[in-house]
C-alpha cells in the first residue's frame, strides 16, 4: 500500500468542560481564587471518540455511518483540523477540504461575488487560483444573474449550490464532506453526485458521511461504522451498512417487543372503541417463527390475535405496511380480500400469509386493525411492528421483484 | 515564540478579505455609510473642543485646541474599538471557526486590521484640519510630521497584541467584554489624549509609566502637533511596549487556541 491519503492511530477525543461552567466562568472570579491557571484548566471530559484507528489510500471513496452523536461529526473535525485530537495522531496527506456545512462563510450583506473570494481563501486556495476558476465556479451554480447582489437575497438553494460549487472546484486531494447533500433540490443532488463521480475518477479521496446508507453504498467501496465514538465496525460498504441496518433493527425490535400491555392504552399510535381488541401482532418467516428481519423474496406471514369483548357481527380484519417514512407500501384487510363478517366471539387468529415478500432492502412498519365494515375502528394500532428486509442487490423504490434481463445486438457485458 | 503571528501572516490575504468584507458590510447601509462612521469621533471633537474651550481654558501652548485633540482622539478611537471588536471576534464568527478549517489567528488580525483601515481612511481629514490651521497662521507644521507613520505602525502592534490576548480570553470568560469596556474608559484618562504630558505634574509622571498607551499617545501628539523629534526614551517605551505585547498575546493565544474552536 501506497503512503496513506488518511492516516489516524489511536484517536482520543475528549470534549472539555472548562472552569465548572463556562457562563459562570469570570474573569475576576479567575483572579480572585489566586490561581487563574486554574480556571482553564478543564474540570470534567465529555469522550466524544475512543481509540479510533484506521488508514485511507489515495483515491479511495470512505463512508461513515452511524447513529447520531456517535462522533462521525467531530471525527470530520478532528480530520480537517478543526478540533484537536486528545491523545493519538492523525495525519492528511495532500490539499484537504472540508464541506462541513455548504455556504458557511457567507456574508449576507456582501455579494455574491465577493462571498466567492471569502469562500475560496477559507478553503485554501489562493487569489490567483480563485480568479482562474471564478468562471467554473459561478457557471456550475447557475448564479451568474446575481453575482453582484447581496447574499442575502438569494434563496437558500443558490446559497447552497455557490456554497458546492466552490468547494468542489477548489480541486483538494482529499475531500470531507459531511451529510451536506441533504439540502438543496433533486437536480442539484444530482449533480453534485456526478460531480463526486468526476472526483473519483480523478483518484482524489473522499470521506463522506451521511445518515443516507444509499448514498453511502453507491458512492463509497468502504464504509466505517462509529457508534458511541468507537469504531464497530470497518469494511466493505455493502457489509458495514448490513450489519449496521442489523444493529438498528434489533433496536427498533427491542424497543417495539415490550408487552402489548405496556404500549397498550395511551398509546397515541393506537384509536379503536375496544369492542375488539389486539392482543398480539407478529411477523413470522416462512417456518412460523417471530422475526424481525428476513430476506427480500423470502415467504412471510402477518399474524393478529384478536379479542372480543362480546359477540360482534361487523367485523375486518386487515394490515398495511408502509416505509418508516410514513409511503404506503401495501395495505389489504378481509373485506377488500372478499370475506364476508359472520361472528366474532371471544378470541380469534388471522395469519396473512405472503408467499414471496417482494420488499426492496430497508426498514418497513406494520400497522395493523380491527374495525367495522364502515372503518370506524374497535382497535387500530399503528406502527405496531417494524421489521428489516435485506438483500445483496438494492433496487431503487420499495419493489424488490424476481427479474430477469435479456440483450441483444451490438452490445456486450464485461461481467 | 511568535507562531500565532506567523500563522496570521500566513493566512494575509484571507485576513485582507475579511477585513474588507467588514468594511463593507459595515458601509453598505448607504452612500454616507463611510461619512457616519466618522461622524461619532467628529462629534466627540466638537464636544471636546467647546467644553475646553468654554468651560475650561486649555493650556497656551495647545491652542488651537480642536487641532491638538484630532489626532489623538482619532487614534484612541482606534485602540478602544478594535480591542473590544476583538473581544467579541470569536463568538460573531463562530460558525467560521467551527465549519471551516480557518486558523483562528485570523480573526483578531482582521479586527486590529479593519480598525486601523477605518483610521487611516479617516487621516486625509486630519490633513486638510491641518492644512487649513497651517494657511490661518495658527500652527506651523514641520517634518517631524513624518514620525506619525512609524508611531501609528508600533501602535497597530502593540494593539494587535493586546487584541490576540482579550480575543482568546474572552472566549473563556464572560465577563472580559465588561472589564475591557471599563479598563479603556479609565485608560482614556490615564493617557495623553484630553492633554499634553507635560500637563501631568512631575512627580506623578513615574505612576503613568505603568500605561502602556503613554508612549504613543506622547508621540501622536509629538508628530501631529508639536512636529517635535520624538525623544529616545518614548521611542524605547513604544518598542518596548509593543514587543511586551505581542510575546504576551502569542504566548496565551497559543496556550488557548485549540479550544477556540470548541469554545466559540
Amino acid at each position: 500500500m501506497t503512503d496513506p491519503a488518511v492516516d489516524v492511530q489511536a484517536l482520543t477525543k475528549v470534549y472539555r468542560r472548562w472552569g465548572r461552567k463556562r457562563s459562570v466562568g469570570t474573569f475576576k472570579s479567575a483572579l480572585l481564587s489566586g490561581r487563574p491557571g486554574r480556571a482553564l484548566s478543564p474540570d470534567e471530559g465529555v469522550p466524544a471518540l475512543t481509540d479510533v484507528s484506521f488508514q485511507v489510500a489515495p483515491g479511495e471513496a470512505v463512508g461513515i455511518v452511524g447513529p447520531n452523536g456517535s462522533g462521525k461529526s467531530t471525527l470530520l473535525k478532528v480530520l480537517a483540523g478543526i478540533l484537536r485530537p486528545t491523545s493519538g495522531t492523525v495525519a492528511v496527506r495532500g490539499r484537504l477540504a472540508a464541506l462541513l456545512e455548504l455556504g458557511a462563510g457567507f456574508h449576507p450583506e456582501i455579494s455574491g461575488r465577493e462571498n466567492v473570494e471569502i469562500a475560496g481563501l477559507l478553503l485554501g486556495l489562493t487569489r490567483k487560483e480563485i480568479a482562474a476558476r471564478f468562471d467554473d465556479i459561478v457557471r456550475f451554480a447557475e448564479i451568474e444573474d446575481f453575482l453582484d447582489a447581496p447574499v442575502k437575497t438569494y434563496s437558500s438553494g443558490m446559497a447552497v449550490r455557490l456554497g458546492f460549487s466552490i468547494a468542489a472546484h477548489s480541486d483538494p486531494d482529499v475531500l470531507l464532506v459531511d451529510e451536506v447533500l441533504a439540502v438543496g433540490d433533486e437536480a442539484f443532488a444530482r449533480r453534485s453526485l456526478e460531480k463526486f463521480a468526476e472526483f473519483e475518477r480523478a483518484g482524489k479521496t473522499l470521506v463522506l458521511v451521511s445518515h443516507d446508507l444509499t448514498l453511502v453504498g453507491e458512492r463509497c467501496r468502504r464504509a466505517l461504522w462509529l457508534d458511541g465514538g468507537r469504531l464497530a465496525a470497518d469494511g466493505p460498504a455493502g457489509e458495514t451498512i448490513a450489519l449496521y441496518r442489523e444493529r438498528v433493527a434489533v433496536h427498533e425490535a427491542e424497543r417495539r417487543a415490550a408487552p402489548a400491555s405496556v404500549r397498550a392504552a395511551g398509546s397515541s399510535g393506537r384509536i379503536g372503541s375496544g369492542q375488539a381488541t389486539l392482543a398480539a401482532v407478529r411477523l413470522l418467516d416462512g417456518g412460523g417463527r417471530p422475526v424481525s428481519r428476513i430476506a427480500s423474496g423470502a415467504p412471510a406471514r402477518l399474524a393478529m390475535e384478536i379479542e372480543a369483548a362480546a359477540p360482534l357481527s361487523d367485523f375486518v380484519f386487515g394490515f398495511g405496511i408502509a416505509t418508516v417514512a410514513g409511503a404506503p407500501v401495501f395495505g389489504s384487510n378481509t373485506a377488500i380480500d372478499g370475506f364476508v363478517a359472520g361472528e366474532l366471539a371471544g378470541g380469534a387468529t388471522a395469519v396473512l400469509d405472503i408467499p414471496s415478500l417482494d420488499l426492496a432492502p430497508g426498514v418497513y412498519s406494520v400497522d395493523a386493525a380491527v374495525h367495522a365494515r364502515d372503518g370506524s375502528p374497535y382497535d387500530y394500532r399503528r406502527d405496531v411492528l417494524r421489521f428489516e428486509v435485506t438483500a445483496d442487490r438494492a433496487p431503487a423504490g420499495v419493489w424488490n421483484p424476481e427479474r430477469r434481463w435479456s440483450f441483444s445486438g451490438e452490445v456486450r457485458w464485461k461481467s | 515564540m511568535f507562531s500565532p503571528l506567523r500563522r496570521a501572516w500566513r493566512q494575509r490575504a484571507l485576513v485582507f478579505a475579511l477585513a474588507r468584507r467588514e468594511l463593507t458590510a459595515r458601509y453598505r447601509g448607504g452612500v454616507l455609510g463611510f461619512f457616519w462612521s466618522l461622524l461619532n469621533p467628529l462629534l466627540l471633537l466638537l464636544v471636546y473642543a467647546t467644553i475646553f474651550r468654554l468651560v475650561f481654558t486649555p493650556r497656551s501652548d495647545v491652542r488651537p485646541y480642536a487641532l491638538f485633540l484630532f489626532a489623538g482622539v482619532l487614534c484612541w478611537g482606534f485602540v478602544s474599538s478594535a480591542l473590544l471588536d476583538a473581544a467579541e471576534t470569536f463568538r460573531a464568527n463562530g460558525p467560521l471557526l467551527r465549519k471551516t478549517t480557518v486558523a483562528p489567528e485570523v480573526f483578531p488580525t482582521m479586527a486590529t486590521g479593519a480598525r486601523l483601515a477605518h483610521l487611516l481612511l479617516a487621516l486625509p481629514i486630519l490633513a486638510a484640519a491641518v492644512l487649513v490651521a497651517a494657511l490661518t497662521g495658527s500652527i506651523r507644521p514641520g517634518l517631524a510630521a513624518l514620525q506619525l507613520p512609524v508611531v501609528l505602525l508600533l501602535l497597530a502592534f502593540l494593539v494587535l497584541g493586546i487584541a490576540l490576548l482579550v480575543s482568546v480570553l474572552a472566549v473563556h470568560f464572560g465577563d472580559v467584554r465588561d472589564l475591557l469596556a471599563n479598563l479603556l474608559t479609565l485608560a482614556f484618562f490615564l493617557t495623553p489624549v484630553l492633554y499634553p504630558i507635560e500637563s501631568v505634574p512631575e512627580r506623578y509622571r513615574a505612576v503613568l509609566r505603568l500605561n502602556p498607551f503613554v508612549p504613543f499617545f506622547v508621540g501622536i501628539h509629538e508628530s501631529a502637533f508639536f512636529y517635535r523629534a520624538i525623544p529616545a526614551a518614548t521611542w524605547a517605551g513604544m518598542a518596548a511596549w509593543t514587543a511586551a505585547a505581542l510575546a504576551a498575546g502569542s504566548a496565551v493565544f497559543e496556550r488557548l487556541r485549540d479550544s477556540v474552536a470548541e469554545e466559540a
